[in-house]
C-alpha cells in the first residue's frame, strides 16, 4: 500500500490563553493530486487546523496538542519546522502578510535561498515556478507595487519554488476581484491535477465548487461535521450558513418560509432634494505619480444604496477617501452637503459621512468594545444619553453584545471587523460609506449585519465598495462599476448587471445569483436574495 | 507588507559604487565628522556631503520633504542651543557678549535673559553644520541604495546571515510604520479626531494620543509576528544561506573605502592631536569687545 501524503489521526489543539478546544479529534487523510475544500464559518477552527498540518503549532503558538499528523508516513511532531515547510507549503489569506521580498524574483527565491542551494539552481526553479503561473513579466518588479492578484500569484510561487507535496490555502481568494479569484483557482485545479495534494480553506464555496474539488469537508465549532461530495454537502449544511449555488439554496428554501423581505433605509424612499455628496469632474493622482482618478462626475441621493464594483487598483477607494475629505481632489470638486471638501475638516465631514475603513486593525485602540464604540460620538460631541443608546444599538446590529466589555483587539479578525462597522454607526451619520465590508466575514454573519445595517432608520444612503457581485443583487438599488478611475457604468442593479461583456471589461464575474436572477427578471421584476427566488422557481 | 523606500536606479556617483564601499565610506564620513568642532574643519565635509548629493541625480521635488524636516529639525536644535547656551559649554570656558536682550516680563518672578555672545553664535553655526552635513549624507542612503540589495550588503560587510536579513527587514521597516500611521491617522480622522485640537496637560496629551500609538504599535507588534511567521513557512534558519543577489568589488571601490579610511584616521589623527576643537575667529571676538 502506497503512503498517503497528509494523514491526521485524532488531531486536538487547545491555544495556550484560551478555553476549550479550538479543534478536536480530527481524522481525515489525503491522496495525492486530491484537491479538498475545507467550509465552515468563522472560528470554527479552519485557520488552527492549517496550522497543525504546517507547523506553526505548536512552534508559534503555544498549547496543548495532540494526535499524530503524518506527512508522507512521517510525523511531523518531532521535525523542524524548515524541514515540515519543504513538504508542506502554506499561502496565508494575505499576501500581504506573506511576500518579504523587494522584488518578486527575490520573493520567489525566498525560500530556496535559505534552504542554501546553488545560485543558479535556485534561479532556475524560481523562474520555473514563474513561468509555471504565468507571471514571468513580473520578474523584476517590485512585489509593494503589484495588484492584489498579482500578489497572490507571487506568494504563490514562493511556495512552489520549493515543491511542496502539500499545499495548504487559507483563504486564498478573500482579497481577490472576482477575475483574479477565478484565475486562481483554476491554476489551483492545474496543480492539483498534476499531483499536488491541495488542503484550501474557503468561505466561498459557490466559488470553489465550479472547479469541482475532490473532497468537501464542512467544520462546525472544531469538528469536521461533513466530508464528502458536493452534493451531500448541500443537504448536509444550513444554507444560511455556507453559501451555496443560489440554484440550490432556492430550491431549499422553497420549503421553508419566505424570508422576510427588508426595506432598504426606512424612511428614504423620496430622492428629491439636495444631493448629499457630489462629484464634479474630480481628477486625483498621488504625488507626481499616474492619475488614478479621471474626471468623475456623481452625485450621491438620499435613498441610494450603492454597490461600487471594480477591479483590484481600479481606484475605487481612492474614490471614497475624495468623498470624506481624506483626499482633495487635484482637479474639480468633491461637495458633502453642498460644501466643498477643501474647505471643510474630515472631523467636521465625519458628522455627515461615516466611513468604514478597510482594515480594522488599524483603528481599534480602546480598552473595551463599549468605550471604542464610544470615540467617534464624543469626538463628535454627541450628549451621553444618546451615545449610550446609539452604542448600544449598533452592538446589537453587529451581534456583539455580548463582547462589550471584552478589549477588540483580543477578538477574532472577523470580529474586529464588526466593531469597526459599529464604531461608525454609533456615530449616526447620515450617509454610511463601507470599505469591503464583508472581507473576513462568514456568510450567515455579513447577511444578517448587512440586513440590519439597511433597515437601520436615520441613514439617508448608504455606499459600499465590494469584490461581492451578490452583495451587489441582494441588496443595492444601484451599481456603480469602476475601472481605471472612470466610471463605466452608474446605474439600476438589473439594468448594469445585465451586461456580462462590459462585466468581464471590469474584471466583474456573474455569480449564480445574478445569473438566475436575471433568468427570473421577467417574472420578479427586481433583483432578490436566492431563498426568496425559491417560491417562482 | 514592508514597504520599501523610494529607490529608483539612476544615472549617479553614489550608484556608481558597490553599496557595501558606500556604506564603509559613510561610516568613515560619520565618525570623522564626530571628531571636530571648528568650522573650518567642518565645511570640507559639508561640501563631501553636498557633492554626493548634488551628483544623486535627485530632484527637490523628490526630497523636499525629508530636507524639510530634517533641516527644520536640525535648524531649531541649533537655535534651540543657541538660545539656552547649553550644550556649548563643554567646548568653550569664556563667551564675548555681543548683546543683552531682557524680557520686559517676568514668569513667576524670572525674568527671561538672552545674551547673544560670540561663542554661542558661532557655536549654533558649527552644529548646524556638523549636523547638516551627517543629516544630507543619511538622507541619501534610501533614495541610493537598492532595497533588493539591503541583505546582501550587510552579509557582505561581514555580519552572519540572520542579522544581516534582520537589518534588512528593520531598513524596510521604517516607511512602513510611516505608512501605517497615517492609515491609522486617517480612520482616526474619520471618526471625528482631532490632533490639532488635543489639549491638557502633558500627561492629558499624551494620553490623548492614545487612538494614534495603540493601533500603529499593535500593528507593528502583529505584523513582526507575520513576518517571523512567513519566514519560518520558508525554511528561514535552517542552513547557511545562499544570497541570490551578488556583489562584486570593482577597483573604484576599494579607492572609495581607501579615500574614507584615510579620512577617517586623519580625522582621529587630529582630533588626538587637539586640533579641531571649537574655534572662534579672532575678528569677531575684537569687534564684539570693541577692540
Amino acid at each position: 500500500m502506497s503512503i498517503k501524503p497528509l494523514v491526521l489521526e485524532n488531531v486536538s489543539f487547545r491555544y495556550r490563553d484560551r478555553q476549550g478546544a479550538a479543534i478536536h479529534n480530527i481524522t481525515f487523510s489525503a491522496e495525492p493530486g486530491e484537491l479538498l475544500l475545507l467550509a465552515g464559518a468563522s472560528g470554527c477552527g479552519k485557520t488552527t487546523l492549517i496550522r497543525a498540518i504546517n507547523g506553526l503549532i505548536p512552534r508559534s503558538y503555544k498549547g496543548e496538542l495532540s494526535g499524530k499528523i503524518l506527512v508522507h508516513g512521517q510525523e511531523t511532531t518531532g521535525l523542524p519546522l524548515a524541514r515540515i515547510s519543504q513538504m508542506v507549503g502554506t499561502v496565508l489569506q494575505d499576501p500581504e502578510r506573506q511576500i518579504l521580498g523587494t522584488k518578486v524574483i527575490n520573493e520567489v527565491a525566498f525560500g530556496l535561498e535559505n534552504m542554501g542551494l546553488p545560485r543558479t539552481e535556485i534561479i532556475r526553479r524560481a523562474e520555473e515556478a514563474l513561468a509555471y503561473l504565468k507571471i514571468l513579466h513580473l520578474r523584476d518588479r517590485e512585489t509593494f507595487h503589484l495588484s492584489g492578484g498579482e500578489k497572490q500569484k507571487v506568494a504563490l510561487a514562493g511556495v512552489l519554488a520549493m515543491k511542496p507535496s502539500i499545499l495548504l490555502l487559507d483563504e486564498p481568494l478573500a482579497s481577490l476581484d472576482p477575475a483574479s479569484a477565478q484565475e486562481a483557482l483554476e491554476m489551483i485545479r492545474r496543480l492539483a491535477d498534476e499531483g499536488l495534494t491541495i488542503l484550501m480553506v474557503e468561505h466561498r464555496v459557490e466559488d470553489v465548487l465550479r472547479i469541482h474539488p475532490n473532497r468537501i469537508m464542512y467544520m462546525s465549532e472544531g469538528e469536521i461535521r461533513y466530508s464528502g461530495d458536493a452534493q451531500g454537502l448541500a443537504d448536509a449544511v444550513d444554507f444560511r450558513e455556507v453559501k451555496l449555488p443560489a440554484r440550490q439554496i432556492a430550491r431549499r428554501a422553497a420549503h421553508e418560509p419566505a424570508p422576510e423581505r427588508i426595506t432598504l433605509l426606512p424612511g428614504m424612499q423620496d430622492s428629491a432634494g439636495m444631493p448629499l455628496v457630489r462629484f464634479e469632474n474630480v481628477s486625483f493622482g498621488y504625488e507626481s505619480e499616474r492619475e488614478v482618478l479621471h474626471g468623475i462626475n456623481l452625485e450621491i441621493n438620499k435613498g441610494d444604496v450603492i454597490a461600487v464594483l471594480g477591479p483590484n487598483g481600479a481606484g475605487k477607494t481612492t474614490f471614497v477617501k475624495h468623498a470624506i475629505g481624506l483626499l482633495k481632489p487635484k482637479a474639480g470638486r468633491v461637495l458633502v452637503n453642498g460644501k466643498d471638501t477643501r474647505q471643510a475638516s474630515v472631523a467636521e465631514i465625519a458628522g455627515t459621512l461615516g466611513y468604514v475603513f478597510q482594515s480594522p486593525s488599524h483603528m481599534l485602540f480602546a480598552p473595551t468594545v463599549r468605550e471604542e464604540l464610544a470615540f467617534g460620538p464624543k469626538n463628535l460631541k454627541h450628549p451621553p444619553a444618546q451615545i449610550e443608546q446609539d452604542v448600544k444599538r449598533a452592538l446589537e446590529i453587529v451581534n456583539l453584545r455580548e463582547r462589550e466589555n471584552d478589549p477588540p483587539l483580543s477578538l477574532s479578525f472577523g470580529q474586529q471587523k464588526r466593531v469597526s462597522i459599529a464604531a461608525i454607526l454609533a456615530m449616526r451619520s447620515k450617509i454610511l460609506v463601507m470599505d469591503e465590508p464583508t472581507a473576513g466575514q462568514d456568510y450567515r454573519n455579513y447577511m444578517n449585519f448587512m440586513d440590519a445595517i439597511l433597515q437601520m432608520p436615520g441613514f439617508e444612503a448608504v455606499l459600499f465598495i465590494t469584490h461581492d457581485v451578490d452583495l451587489a443583487v441582494i441588496y443595492a438599488n444601484r451599481v456603480i462599476l469602476v475601472s481605471d478611475g472612470t466610471v463605466r457604468a452608474d446605474g439600476r442593479p438589473q439594468d448594469v448587471l445585465r451586461d456580462y461583456e462590459l462585466l468581464h471589461a471590469c474584471r466583474v464575474v456573474p455569480t449564480s445569483l445574478l445569473d438566475l436572477n436575471l433568468e427570473l427578471l421577467p417574472k420578479t421584476g427586481q433583483f432578490l436574495r436566492a431563498e426568496a427566488l425559491g417560491t417562482v422557481l | 507588507m514592508l514597504v520599501a523606500w523610494r529607490y529608483r536606479p539612476r544615472k549617479s556617483l553614489v550608484q556608481w559604487f558597490d553599496p557595501r564601499a558606500w556604506v564603509i565610506f559613510y561610516v568613515c564620513f560619520l565618525f570623522s565628522t564626530l571628531a571636530f568642532w571648528d568650522l573650518r574643519f567642518l565645511l570640507p565635509f559639508l561640501a563631501i556631503a553636498l557633492l554626493w548629493l548634488f551628483t544623486s541625480g535627485l530632484t527637490w521635488r523628490e526630497v523636499r520633504r525629508p530636507f524639510l524636516f530634517i533641516g527644520a529639525f536640525v535648524f531649531f536644535f541649533a537655535f534651540l542651543t543657541f538660545l539656552t547656551g547649553r550644550g556649548g559649554m563643554e567646548v568653550y570656558e569664556t563667551e564675548h557678549l555681543i548683546r543683552r536682550f531682557e524680557a520686559p516680563f517676568t514668569l513667576l518672578g524670572w525674568r527671561p535673559v538672552l545674551e547673544v555672545t560670540v561663542e554661542r553664535a558661532f557655536f549654533a553655526v558649527s552644529q548646524f553644520v556638523r549636523v547638516f552635513s551627517i543629516a544630507v549624507m543619511t538622507i541619501l542612503i534610501p533614495y541610493s541604495l537598492n532595497p533588493a540589495l539591503y541583505g546582501v550588503t550587510f552579509k557582505g560587510l561581514g555580519l552572519p546571515d540572520k542579522i544581516a536579513y534582520a537589518m534588512d527587514l528593520t531598513m524596510r521597516f521604517i516607511p512602513t510604520f510611516a505608512r501605517d500611521f497615517q492609515l491609522t491617522m486617517d480612520a482616526q480622522r474619520a471618526r471625528g479626531y482631532e490632533l490639532e485640537k488635543i489639549s491638557g496637560g502633558l500627561i492629558e496629551q499624551v494620553r490623548k494620543l492614545g487612538p494614534l500609538i495603540v493601533p500603529v504599535t499593535i500593528h507593528a507588534i502583529i505584523g513582526s509576528e507575520d513576518i517571523i511567521d512567513a519566514m519560518d513557512l520558508r525554511a528561514f534558519g535552517v542552513a547557511p544561506r545562499t544570497w541570490l543577489e551578488e556583489l562584486h568589488y570593482q577597483r573604484r571601490d576599494y579607492v572609495l573605502i581607501a579615500l574614507g579610511v584615510l579620512i577617517l584616521v586623519v580625522s582621529v589623527g587630529l582630533g588626538l592631536s587637539g586640533l579641531g576643537n571649537f574655534w572662534v575667529p579672532e575678528a569677531l571676538i575684537r569687534w564684539a569687545t570693541g577692540g
